[in-house]
């Protein structure tokens, strides 16, 4: 599946704290193994008593990633969506339990977001690749040719397991949820498996955390933070994390595009900010970060507090930071705090 | 012809030959244990063994079961030892060079070798990486977690750039160096590395051309020598690898590469070299001082990390001139081309227009370097690109060429240790593709097509290590349509 962040990197710290534990004594074991899925690497890491059992765990649990990876792949020709954007726009096709159920949860993020979460995007994504490589803007015509075959609501579901689209050059791309549903079905795997204690790794920009390591309260995370002054972090325990931040600017050469489309406005999403948002599910956090970052912090804000135990934080490379919460809490880093003096917890400029 | 030109040309001619790089891709393997399985069976022929008080019985056993034995030992230690070490039946003596100084460690080298010149003498970079693909998180024994990579695409952890730097300046001696496996998770604290982690890094070495130390787990050590099944399997496994690597078959390739990086800095440049290797990037390295007109044939993109001379200067602005273009990094400075209208084209960057080409100025180090690898492949004009891959973000293609023959040969490394199928396109036009890999016999014929100039083919499957030889079309034969 093609990534849809590929530069949206959480950057997580991790502490799974095992620390004290192994500073008196010997630490539960864990197992952590890394594979590559999806264009980037995911990791798990098992406590278990029984290191073989752990093993196997993973190994199942990676095993339905590769084979959501084969079925969301818009790369790979014979991949079950790919099958489904040549057919669906001639008649109403078949899928799969798992194909029909994360078209449903994309399409419940979109209007979520009043369609600023769309996994039709995809057309202008490639039409903008090209900029991106340096190779020109793309002209109006195509953008409008292009911007035609966009539309969530071209999506028509016929439960419980049939997708048409109304429109003849409608495609989806699944980037900016597939990873977190991947990551939410590994931990359904890992649960079925027994396994009480892990985390799930989606290449840094979607992580789940199940209960919590030994002796501590839950995973202690340091979130993305492009000004590397702010250092949020938080303790998840069956909650996920993802982040979204725009393509970085070229060092060298003036290119505008970036891989995040505004489906509103059919052109590359311009913001400082990078959004590290945290939910019950890996789904919803991969949907909720790229929408948060088209929304920006004011709408996003809003949205987000109709939704319960999400938090979110916006931060720009200048330290410029927003957050919004309705049950975790996202802490700041005490350097942070320490320079802020007379503001309690947040520097809020750019949030109202 | 006088005797004085004669006595020039001999000179030359020696020094020449001394410059020959000597074979590479060479696995010697760091064997601890006091007794080792005989040579045949290990399917290696050079063992390392520290210099340390059971050395010399070591030395002993393993010349009893076949081995060319290197004793290893930090630079410091060198002269006192080499005298004892002479003495012992040791093929050669390899030195860590650790924290020393350049000229230090090369005046040793000169020193032992004068001293000893029946000794092989080499000098060892025991800072190398393992080689893996990294995620976000790590793993150490306190059990901590932390980030290693900027990017969420897979991170490769290579010795590529290291190779790449040693190569230009120690040409008289292959790359040579070794690292430590990390501690991992508690199943790898337990096994020790896998059989695929030993492959990855013999697979590595050989496609860099460089030499390697492999540091063999105690533990795997001691169930070879106990015989045990579940660690023959294991070596089984490893040897397969090992003898894929030949420096026979490649006695005058060349890296193919069409970006330079002129650089006396390894750390400064390091980044950005590990970024374009795993971006596919072939590169050269050229010292600051080294920068001559026949240096540069063949770049496109010149990179700068150290500061260039008033010669270097001088050809940099005539690689410019003629089409090419340069990019120096965090340099600032007076320079010949600052007489032209400068373009911002970035936040901290101008460029200048030179002739056919440009120059352009980044006012600060590199803080992404991946951004700064795509950057330079953007640089690149499109018809001049050597190589792209697709679906291969873990595998690294690094290509040479036979400078008689014309004959391409892309050694292929990846580091998922997972079948990939990659899709490969190669500048030029070739008529024959064959693929060789440590999996299966030689070779697999992969149907080409040609596109544009470019050559296209699909690996079907890549495991750890593939090699593809292209022979060149025909009529391009002679006058190569590659450069």
């Amino acid at each position: 599946m093609r990534s849809s962040k590929p530069l949206a990197a959480a950057l997580i710290l991790l502490s799974f704290s095992a620390l004290p534990a192994i500073a008196s004594g010997p630490a539960s074991p864990f197992v952590h193994r890394k594979k590559y899925a999806m264009g980037t690497v995911f990791e798990m890491v098992v406590y278990d008593a029984s290191p073989a059992h752990a093993s196997t765990a993973i190994d199942q649990a990676f095993d339905a990633i590769a084979r959501l990876d084969h079925l969301m792949s818009n790369y790979e020709p014979n991949s079950e969506l790919t099958k489904l954007n040549s057919s669906a726009k001639l008649h109403s096709q078949m899928v799969s339990a798992d194909l029909y159920r994360v078209i449903e949860q994309s399409l419940e993020y979109s209007h979520i977001s009043g369609g600023r979460f769309d996994v039709t995007v995809g057309p202008l994504v490639d039409l903008w690749k090209a900029a991106i490589l340096g190779n020109g803007t793309p002209s109006t015509a195509q953008q409008v040719a292009v911007r035609a075959c966009v539309g969530y609501e071209k999506i028509h579901l016929v439960a419980p397991n049939q997708v048409a689209f109304v429109s003849p050059c409608l495609s989806i791309d699944l980037g900016g949820i597939g990873k977190g549903y991947a990551v939410d079905r590994a931990a359904e795997i890992l649960e079925a498996a027994g396994i009480k204690t892990a985390l799930i790794d989606a290449g840094g920009s979607t992580i789940y955390a199940m209960g919590s390591p030994p002796g501590q309260t839950g995973w202690l995370v340091h979130m993305r933070d492009p000004s590397r002054q702010v250092d949020p972090t938080i303790v998840m325990s069956d909650e996920s994390l993802s982040t979204s931040e725009q393509t970085p600017p070229s060092l060298l050469a003036t290119i505008s595009a970036g891989h995040i489309i505004d489906p509103e406005t059919g052109v590359p999403l311009k913001t400082h900010f990078a959004v590290s948002v945290v939910a019950r599910t890996a789904t919803a956090t991969d949907a909720l970060s790229t929408t948060l970052l088209l929304l920006g912090p004011e709408a996003g804000k809003r949205i987000l507090a109709k939704i319960a135990d999400t938090a979110a934080i916006w931060i720009t490379p200048q330290g410029e930071l927003c957050t919004v919460s309705t049950g975790p809490a996202i802490v700041l880093g005490h350097q942070f705090r320490a320079r802020l003096p007379g503001v309690v917890g947040l520097h809020r400029k750019g949030c109202e | 012809m006088s005797d004085q030109f004669m006595r020039i040309r001999t000179v030359v001619l020696w020094s020449s030959l001394l410059l020959v790089p000597p074979a590479w891709g060479d696995v010697l393997v760091r064997w601890s244990e006091l007794s080792v399985p005989p040579q045949k069976a290990l399917g290696v022929r050079k063992l390392v063994v520290f210099w340390g008080s059971n050395a010399a019985s070591a030395v002993r056993r393993a010349r009893a079961q076949g081995y060319e034995v290197y004793a290893e030992l930090p630079f410091e230690q060198a002269i006192l030892a080499a005298e004892l070490i002479s003495r012992q039946p040791v093929t050669g003596m390899i030195m860590d060079r650790g924290q020393g100084q350049q000229e230090e460690l090369d005046s040793t080298l000169r020193t032992l070798r004068s001293a000893h010149p029946k000794l092989a003498i080499w000098l060892l970079d025991s800072n190398g990486k393992q080689p893996q693909m990294r995620g976000q998180m790590i793993a150490t024994r306190n059990g901590m977690l932390q980030v290693s990579s900027p990017t969420a695409q897979p991170w490769l952890d290579s010795n590529l750039p290291a190779a790449r730097f040693e190569q230009e300046f120690h040409p008289d001696q292959p790359p040579l160096y070794a690292f430590q496996w990390e501690a991992g998770d508690s199943v790898e604290q337990a096994n020790g590395p896998s059989a695929e982690d030993y492959s990855l890094a013999i697979a590595e070495a050989g496609a860099i051309h460089a030499d390697l130390i492999l540091a063999v787990d105690e533990k795997l050590q001691k169930g070879l020598l106990e015989n045990q099944p579940a660690s023959w399997a294991i070596w089984n496994k490893v040897k397969q690898h090992l003898s894929f690597p030949s420096s026979k078959l490649h006695g005058s390739l060349q890296p193919w590469a069409n970006v330079g990086v002129i650089t006396d800095n390894y750390e400064a440049a390091y980044e950005p070299m590990n970024l374009m290797g795993r971006h596919n990037i072939p590169y050269r390295v050229l010292r600051a001082t080294s920068v001559a007109a026949r240096n540069l044939e063949g770049l496109d993109v010149i990179t700068v990390f150290s500061r260039p001379d008033k010669q270097a200067l001088s050809q940099l602005t005539a690689f410019a001139d003629q089409g090419g273009t340069v990019v120096l990094v965090n340099l600032k400075g007076t320079y010949p081309w600052q007489s032209a209208q400068p373009v911002p084209t970035a936040d901290h960057a101008l460029s200048y227009a030179v002739g056919k080409g440009r120059v352009i100025e980044l006012a600060e180090p590199v803080g992404d370097p991946e951004t700064f690898a795509q950057d330079v492949r953007r640089l690149i004009e499109k018809d001049k690109v050597l190589i792209g891959l697709w679906n291969a973000l873990t595998t690294i293609a690094i290509p040479y060429r036979n400078l008689r023959s014309g004959e391409i040969l892309v050694e292929l490394v990846n580091y998922a240790e997972e079948p990939l199928r990659i899709q490969v396109r190669l500048k030029g036009s070739f008529a024959s593709i064959r693929y060789e890999s440590p999996d299966q016999a030689c070779c697999q014929l992969l149907p080409p097509a040609q596109r544009d100039g470019f050559t296209e083919f699909v690996i079907p499957s890549l495991y750890i290590a593939g090699r593809v030889r292209l022979t060149p079309a025909a009529r391009d034969s002679r006058s190569s349509t590659i450069h």
